[in-house]
């Protein structure tokens, strides 16, 4: 499957021959850096690269994910389109501008939205916390659900449903890392620094994905299009973020394989600090390297196949007519 | 002219003749007719395939290294094929599993040349890698099938929506597979 590889001091990424070489500032070791079957690169630290650099990655249609201060999403240079399709944006603004049709998607993404952040609590439900609140909560959101909603309501309902899942945070983690309330732009504390840099690497991942359609990623459903740069990514990334990130979390902070020396405290803002990243992404990685059955390829696929599947089955609804289905966590 | 005979609409469209709606079959068409109607609709759709996937990537490599020095690519409107330097048309196939689509398809060139260009050749059916080579002729009988191919074609490019997918003995290797399946 196609990997994604993680950049955290500060260098040169530069091709060499038919290879990537990332040149440490610190006069540290050159790295070099296999390229075949890298599907992505994510920049942490400060990297200077060149116009050969990208003529290369774009050769290989390896795309960088650049993070930039306080590791906020800053953007990303994709390769150039190998596969443009114009009927499938004809189609896409189609699906958006017949609010019928917006509302039937936006209503998929938040139903499954809801469901998967639901297993996760059911999952710590039946490992000693008592739950069954916020459990009613998510399920009383779920059943609030329906196409003739209009948007803002359905992201109502995605809000009210993801404040119950928060509330269950502080019972899956220990005392010391609690969230009290989400908060980021900056987050206050570790649970919510944890929380924005895991849907940050969701959101890329699944910028990624889109990308290998020819998916236009600024139009999107759920969200309103434009409002982030690739607002589909936005949308998608909602059905993935229990799945993936906060999953990373629970875990790596209950086996206090995350502690408080992996963070920086400043006034106001808590945010991961170098060896908080690396452990995070290293976990995260794998995470997406996981496999589940699929039920109808017949075949495992990896966690990072499932958003590349999410974009074909937007893609294929759009051009086809088939039902949608959201992705439900089914295991 | 519109609800015209769908053979003719695609003759007219051919010779460049004025028509209401122009109708074009490529060879591949013909050939995803007869192996799978869903994958004829994809690519009446100019769906993109996966490159990378293994079949592609095979019968690609061995369209490109086979014959290499006897061949001359014909492009002709809406076909393009490949003739072998004693004139006959020859179609290359990494295996001879399925046959009658890859038999249709130079049929279809076959036909398109005597009907459209009124060139007679035979054909070649070429699976280098098994050392097999099958002569295909235009009979009567073929050309009535290309005909008959041609109309059902039109049917399904036409449709809203594609077939439903249906579980084959190839789907696996398919190139579609995932995006038909997921």
């Amino acid at each position: 499957m196609d990997r994604n590889y993680h950049v955290f001091s500060d260098g040169r990424l530069e091709r060499s021959d038919d290879t990537l070489r990332l040149v440490p500032d610190d006069d540290g070791d050159k790295q070099y850096i296999p390229i075949e079957n890298a599907e992505a690169f994510f920049l942490h630290g400060q990297i200077d690269f060149n116009t050969r650099l990208m003529s290369f990655l774009n050769d290989r249609t390896v795309a960088l994910h650049i993070f930039g201060w306080e590791d906020y999403y800053a953007g990303s240079v994709m390769p150039k389109r190998g596969q443009t399709s114009g009927k499938t944006v004809v189609n896409q603004v189609r699906a958006y501008e017949d609010s019928q049709h917006r509302r039937q998607l936006a209503a998929a993404i938040v139903k499954g939205s809801i469901h998967n952040m639901r297993t996760n609590v059911v999952y710590y439900n039946g490992r000693d916390h008592d739950l069954d609140s916020v459990i009613e909560d998510l399920e009383a959101a779920a059943t609030r659900v329906d196409e003739s909603l209009p948007i803002d309501e359905l992201m109502g309902i995605e809000a009210t449903a993801k404040k119950a899942y928060y509330r269950s945070f502080n019972q899956i983690l220990p005392s010391e890392f609690q969230l009290s309330q989400r908060e980021y732009n900056p987050p206050p504390n570790e649970i919510n620094s944890l929380i924005s840099f895991g849907n940050s690497m969701v959101y890329a991942n699944c910028v990624s994905a889109i990308r290998a359609t020819a998916l236009d990623p600024t139009i999107s459903y759920l969200h309103e299009p434009g409002e982030r740069r690739y607002s589909l990514s936005l949308d998608i990334a909602d059905l993935f973020k229990p799945v993936l990130a906060d999953r990373v979390l629970f875990r790596l902070v209950n086996r206090n394989q995350i502690s408080e020396s992996d963070f920086e405290t400043e006034l106001g803002s808590c945010l991961l600090n170098e060896a908080g990243r690396k452990t995070y992404t290293k976990a995260f990685e794998e995470m997406l390297e996981r496999t589940v059955e699929h039920p109808t390829l017949n075949r495992k696929v990896s966690y990072q196949y499932l958003m590349r599947l999410e974009a074909y089955k937007l893609k294929k609804h759009l051009l086809t007519g088939e039902a949608y289905d959201s992705f439900q966590r089914w295991w | 002219m519109t609800d015209a005979d769908p053979v003719n609409r695609l003759l007219a469209t051919a010779r460049g003749e004025p028509v209401d709606e122009p109708f074009r079959v490529t060879g591949v068409m013909v050939q995803y007719y007869y192996v799978c109607k869903r994958e004829l609709w994809f690519e009446s759709r100019n769906l993109e395939i996966d490159r990378e996937n293994a079949t592609v990537v095979r019968g690609t490599r061995v369209d490109e290294t086979a014959y290499s020095d006897k061949r001359e690519n014909l492009h002709l409107g809406m076909i393009s094929l490949d003739l072998l330097d004693d004139g006959r048309v020859v179609e290359v196939k990494p295996s001879s599993t399925l046959t009658e689509p890859a038999e249709m398809q130079l049929s279809y060139y076959l036909w398109y040349l005597d009907r459209v260009a009124d060139i007679q050749r035979d054909g070649v059916l070429a699976h280098p890698r098994e050392r097999k080579r099958e002569p295909v002729e235009l009979t009567t009988e073929r050309s009535e099938k290309v005909e008959t191919a041609i109309r059902g074609i039109h049917d399904i490019v036409n449709q809203s929506s594609p077939p439903p997918a249906e579980e084959k003995p190839f789907c696996d290797s398919c190139a579609y597979h995932d995006f038909c399946w997921c």
